[in-house]
This record gives C-alpha cells, structure tokens and sequence, in this order.
C-alpha cells in the first residue's frame, strides 16, 4: 500500500515470520507503523487512505491514533519483536562498550546542536569502547564520519529505501547484530533504536543535548522526557525502563503467523480481486 | 360444565399467548393433591389438563368460545367478567400465572390491579393459596419490545395502559400490597425471559447470594432462546445477562411470581428450588449442604438426553461475554488466550454455552448438540452487533473468521461462507442502526478511496507518458540509428565468426 511499509525492510521480515517469500513481500493491506513516534503511529505526511488499517506497536499507539480519529488502527507490535522470534540470540556471545546513536533528522532536516560536546559527555559517561551508529546520509559525509571516527567506531546500519528501491532490507539485521555486541544502547533522543536496543539486551541510556530540528515542534519533545522519565537519564532504573521499552514495541501483543497473514491481507481474503487473491493464497505455505 | 356469571363475550377469543409452558406446569404440580383450585384467567390446555388430573379444577374465563372448548374438555368452567365471581370462600388454590389484566372483561367496572386481587382473594378458603404472575411493566421482554404496549392495536387492548397501570413495580411493594390484603408470601420468583412461558424462574435470595456469573449466563441463554429471529430494540441477552451480574435481576425479570397464603398458615408448605430452569425438561439448580451449586433434572423430556445435566453446576463467566469485553478492552493477549483456550478445550461448543473460570472451559449446557462454525458464529456476533473489536479493518465475516482462526491457533485457510447462511439471532434495531452506520462509513471510505486510487493512476499516466516520450525521442536521434546499424553489423559478424568456428 504505501511505500514506508517496506522501509528498515519491515514488511521482509513479517513476509519471513508469516512463511513468505521474504525476497518478496505481499502488499499490506494498509499501513505498518515504521518507528516509533508519539502521535499515531504514521510519519507526518503519510497520504492516509480511509478504510485501510493501520498497524500500530502498541496498545497505547492504537489509543492515541483512535483519539487522533484513525479508527482502523490494530496493534500488531513492532517488526524488531518478530525478527528477534527469528534470531535466537547465540548463546554466550561476550557484550562490550556502548553503541550510541546520535539523533539524526531525515533527509531534509537540519540539526542545529554542538556535535563536540555532545561526543565529549558521551566518552565521559561510556566505561567501554563506543561504537557510533549514524543515519546513512550522516555516514556519507566523509567530514561527519571522520569527526566521531576520531572516538570509535563508526557504522551505518544501511539505507532504509525509498519508494521501494534500494531497501536495505537487511537493515533491522544489522542492527541486531551490532546491538547483540554491546552491552549498552545510548542516544540523545529516545528513539525506535533505543527500544530495539532493550529488546536485543542492551542497557537503555538516554542523555545529552537533544539537539532539536530547526521548525520542529518542541513541546513534543518535552512531552516524551514527562511521559517516559524512566527511559531518560544516564544510568537508568533496568527492570523498569526495560519493562516500559517492551510495552512500546508491543511485546505480548504479537499475533501468530496465521493471524497475521489474515490481518495483513496475505490469507488471501483482504484481497477484492478473486485472481489476485488466488495467487497470494498460493503462495500460502500448507 | 359452564356457568355463566355474567360480563361474558360471547365473540371474542384471547389474542395473546395463554400463560403455561414446563415451568408454570411443574409449579402447579406442587400443591397437595385433591385441592379445589380456581384457575382464573387464560392458561394453556397443558397446564389446565395437568392440574385437572390430580385435583378439582374450576375455570374462570371472559370469552365464551374458550369457556365452551374448555367445557369440551370436561373442565368446569365460570364465564363472565371478575366482578361478577360469586364470593365464597371456596378454592384451596387460586392459580393466576397470566397476571391480573385479562380478569375483567369489556363489561360492567374494569377492576384496578387491587381490586382484581380482592376478588380472587375472597374466593381463597382461609388457609388457602394464591399462586399470583405480576409482569414487570420495565423488566427485559418491555425495554427490548419495539411494539408500544400503550398503543391499542388488538381486540383485547381497550385499556391500554401499559406503565400506567397501577399494579406494583418491584417485589418489595408486591409484598407490601399483598400483605395489605392478608396475604402472607411464602415464596417468591423472579420469571425470564417473557411472562406468559417463563424457562428461568430464580428468586431473588439465589440471584444475590448464587453464582451470579453462571445464573447471568443461564438467564442471557434463556433469553436468546426466547428472541431467536424476534424483532428487538437491542439484544435482550446483554441486557439480562447486566442485570443479573450487576444484582437487578429482580428488577428487571419478565414478570414476578408469588405463592401467597391467607391466615392461617396452611399446613403443608410448597418446597420450591431456589432455581428452577427449562423449555420442556425442568431442571433444579441449587446449593449442595457444602455450598457448591449443583444441578439437577426434575422432569425429562422425551427424546433429549438429558442425563449429561445432573452435577455440579459449572461456575464462571460466559465465555462470549469474555471474549466481547477483551474486544472491546482491545486487549489481544487475553483475546488469544480465550480464543486458543476455548478452541483446545471444546471446539464443538459456541461461546454462548461455555463457562470459563480461570483456565476451566466447561458447557453451560452439555446437552446441546456440539457446532464446527464457533468461530465463525462468534464473528457474527461481533460484526452484527456492532461491538468494537480489535481489528476494524476486518468489515466482512469471512475475513473477521479468519483472522480470528489465527488468533485462536487454527490454520488460516477458512473455506469461505455460502452468502444465504445467515445464523438466528435477535433481529435487533439498535444492530441494525450501527450496521446501517457502518456500511455508510465503508461506503465514504471506499469512495475517496477510489479517488485517491483516481490519483495514483493520473501520476502514473504521466510518468509512463514521459518515459514513452523519452524513449520515442531516442528511438528517432542520429546517435540511437548509428547505434543500431552498429549492433547490426556486429551481430552479423559475430553470426560469420560462428559459422566459421563450426
């Protein structure tokens, strides 16, 4: 349905979980929910289509979207909970250091903040070695990647594509992998790689200066640090901050591989035209 | 014989339900043997014929053709209007399971609830019983009932009055009035789910202090037997069901029953079940000496297998109420955990006959034939009633079954349903409404849908314009034709060196 459906290769993975083809991905029937944010659940701008589901993280998601006036809204969980079903962590596999995000805007925003000393408080607060995850379009400028070179490792999880080219869809992969390295996730923004990072394991942080957009919507920003205290702070309460981050992925809400296929429209049923409904049942493994 | 007293009508016959049915006949069946007992009022042949076998039955009747059939029959029977009973205090028992409005007929005084009760009961010997129906004016059959009962639409309506008559309103006052005129109540009911043929008769001590899930449900079963394709404002088997859990049970019951005596306090007393239940069987439910509910068959009925009834009393809540109010919570983890535990235990058995208590899934009632569309039913449920669920994309059966197929750990591959398949339920309008609201909201979100699909296409149009535009501008330019006489030759040469190394 709509192309953000396949960004981080989300729809993959469910396509992987459901027993598809992974390669390939049947359309949605509507919108997955592809980072975590705090309206509902679609990034700003998303050309809605009425009388499409959308499928939300979470239960308190769906709330705000139905309160938002998107009445279809079913939770589904996050697409990180469905790989992690798929990758069992390796047993006995050593966790070291710290691997930070450091808040990216997309594509056309403009990050206004001191990059320095941002850097400076995290080597100050990290006891390990600390691994830089920059947002591809940060990873390409040579001059931005030199400068946290400088204090770690630099890496770059992929391209989460666009208008269904250039996916990576390996991208969430990737990310457990490194995520499963470290024994702490970090960024100065409370963001869907901070909760994936709880989910693979890690110790959640969340510090520094938020560095703010240019235009963007400050009391929103204020609003997340008031309603999630216990997932803002350096050295933060575990089973507290691990027990709020799962709620917001959805974890116990996950629907069963026929349940979702049915929700999804890969049952074959959602589809209006008969041949095409034919075609996706086909590929319904028995 | 037939005795006419006066104020009878000659023309007319009843034309509404008489009062009678296995519950009504198996509480007549409780008074000694032998007694004089006056039926006053329209009762069915069953019930008349049943307590005529073992006592001396006399009729009282206002319609003439009826008096005549019952004398037929070899019944005594007085025709006339109740204000002309001869007083004597002559009846043993008084039974009036059809309630007080169909006593008086079109002529001489139209007798208020009282006075109907003072007449009937100077007939009582003293010592004498009075097994007394008052329909409650609010109880479910009314609040549910899309006809006005103060409209007059039929022969027997020329004193419509509906909730403005004057008889008492709840059980408490019921008491009072009676005791007002002597009369002391040594038993009293509550009837579901219509008053003329209740098939759940409880009192008000077992709905309080009893299992109030269990007897919830029992009530809302008995209720939806009774609507099965009957037009309703809203579905009588909420209703009930609330009523019962949340303690109004009394006050919202089809009707009140009474068994009443005057002084002095007859010596033998009728020992009636805190729960009596059934269409046809009737079944006793009550505590055990160690507290646990049990239940009983008191009277089989030919050709049910019944035996599966007799035991303890299954406890828990109805597992379709569960599983409606884990929709409306949108709370998915409990949703499948109901849904694959009902599924594991009894697949057979529709959410509507199942009980659930903690991990326990049991019948409510064993002896229903098992069903292979549950899921399915309980989809109808959902979608025909309007109820919020968890997946409001999924607007048609078929795919609310399926999905709800993977919710309880079945295969998704649901065959789909035969479109003329429709499964009895209520015929209820408030459904209706929110069916009607629903279809609207599908048919303004399929509508900008295609527009938006309108869209899409137009851009893509011109994209494909643009590339076919491209390629024809190529396809046309000195480069691409200097081009394409190269590939030739090189394709001609590469044919010779081929056919050469051959």
């Amino acid at each position: 349905m709509h192309h953000a459906n396949h960004f981080y290769g989300h729809a993959h993975i469910l396509a992987e979980y459901c027993g598809l083809d992974p390669e390939h991905p049947p359309r949605i029937n509507g919108y997955l929910q592809h980072g975590w944010n705090v309206v509902d659940g679609l990034g700003a701008g998303t050309p809605y289509v009425p009388g499409r589901p959308i499928f939300v993280w979470s239960e308190q998601t769906r709330r705000r979207a139905w309160s938002m006036g998107r009445r279809q809204a079913t939770v589904v969980g996050a697409p990180f909970l469905y790989l992690l079903t798929l990758r069992p962590e390796p047993v006995s596999q050593p966790r070291a250091g710290t691997i930070f995000y450091p808040f990216h805007g997309w594509e056309g925003q403009h990050i206004a903040g001191d990059h320095h000393r941002q850097v400076e408080e995290i080597m100050e607060t990290e006891q390990g070695p600390v691994t830089f995850c920059l947002y591809w379009h940060e990873y390409r400028n040579d001059k931005v990647r030199a400068d946290y070179e400088q204090y770690g490792r630099v890496i770059c999880h992929g391209y989460r594509g666009y208008m269904w080219r250039d996916t990576d869809r390996d991208f969430l992969d990737n990310q457990l992998v490194e995520l499963r390295k470290h024994k702490r996730v970090a960024s100065n923004r409370l963001s869907s790689a901070v909760f994936h990072g709880v989910a693979a394991g890690c110790e959640p942080a969340v510090y520094g200066d938020p560095m703010h957009l240019d235009k963007e919507h400050r009391p929103t920003a204020d609003r997340v640090r008031r309603s999630w205290p216990e997932l803002h702070g350096k050295h933060l309460d575990l089973p507290v901050a691990r027990a709020t981050a799962l709620n917001e992925l959805g974890a116990g809400y996950l629907a069963s591989p026929a349940e979702l296929r049915a929700m999804l429209g890969w049952s074959g049923y959602y589809t209006a035209d008969p041949a095409e409904a034919k075609a996706v049942g086909a590929e319904v493994p028995a | 014989m037939i005795e006419m007293i006066g104020g009878e009508m000659p023309s007319f016959t009843e034309d509404r339900p008489r009062a009678g049915g296995a519950l009504f006949g198996y509480l007549t069946a409780q008074f000694p043997a032998g007694a004089e007992v006056l039926v006053a009022g329209p009762h069915t042949d069953e019930l008349i014929d049943a307590l005529a076998a073992r006592s001396t039955v006399t009729c009282l009747v206002r319609s003439e053709p009826e008096a005549i059939e019952l004398d037929a029959r070899g019944i005594t029977v007085l025709c006339g209007t109740l204000p002309k009973l001869p007083v004597a205090e002559r009846y043993d028992v008084v039974v009036a399971l059809d309630g007080l409005d169909r006593l008086c007929s079109v002529e001489e005084d139209q007798f208020d609830w009282d006075e109907c009760l003072q007449a009937l009961k100077r007939v009582l010997r003293p010592g004498g019983t009075l097994l007394l129906a008052v329909e409650n004016e609010l109880g479910v059959h009314r609040l549910v009932d899309p006809a006005t009962h103060t409209s007059a639409q039929t022969d027997s309506a020329w004193r419509p009055l509906g909730e403005f008559d004057t008889k008492p309103g709840n059980p408490t006052r019921l008491a009072g009035r009676l005791a007002a005129e002597g009369l002391a109540i040594d038993w009293l009911g509550t009837a579901w789910p219509v008053p003329e043929a209740p098939t759940l008769i409880a009192t008000p001590n077992a709905l309080q202090d009893g299992p109030a899930d269990t007897l919830a449900a029992v009530a809302a079963g008995a209720v939806g037997q009774a609507y099965t394709d009957k037009a309703v404002l809203s579905d009588p088997r909420r209703l009930a069901a609330a009523a019962v859990r949340g303690g109004l049970g009394p006050e919202f019951a089809a009707a009140w029953l009474v068994v009443a005596h005057r002084a002095p306090r007859p010596s033998a007393v009728l020992a009636l079940p805190p729960v009596l239940a059934g269409d046809g069987p009737v079944i006793e439910l009550a505590p055990g000496p160690d507290g646990a509910w049990t239940r009983r068959v008191l009277r089989e009925a030919p050709g049910r297998d019944l035996s599966a009834l007799n035991g303890a009393l299954p406890a828990g809540r109805l597992l379709e109420e569960l599983l409606l109010a884990a929709s409306l919570r949108h709370d998915l983890p409990v949703l499948r955990r109901l849904l694959t535990g009902w599924i594991a235990a009894l697949p057979g058995a529709t959410a509507d006959n199942v009980v659930v208590h903690h991990d326990t899934y049991a019948w409510l009632d064993p002896s229903v034939p098992a069903q292979t569309d549950v899921i399915r039913r309980f989809a109808q449920t959902l979608l025909g009633g309007g109820y919020a669920h968890p997946w409001p994309a999924a607007t048609d059966l078929q795919t609310l079954t399926t999905i709800l197929h993977g919710a309880a750990g079945l295969p998704d591959d649901v065959p789909p349903v035969p479109a003329d398949e429709e499964l009895p339920l209520p015929d209820s309008r408030r459904e209706h409404e929110e069916q009607l609201r629903a279809l609207r909201r599908q048919i303004a979100d399929a509508t900008s849908r295609a527009q938006w699909y309108e869209r899409e296409l137009n851009k893509r149009d011109k994209e494909l314009r643009k590339a076919r535009e491209k390629i024809a501008l190529f396809s046309g330019s000195v480069t691409y034709r200097a081009a394409k006489l190269g590939l030739g030759v090189a394709r001609k040469a590469r044919n010779r060196l081929r056919k050469g190394l051959q």
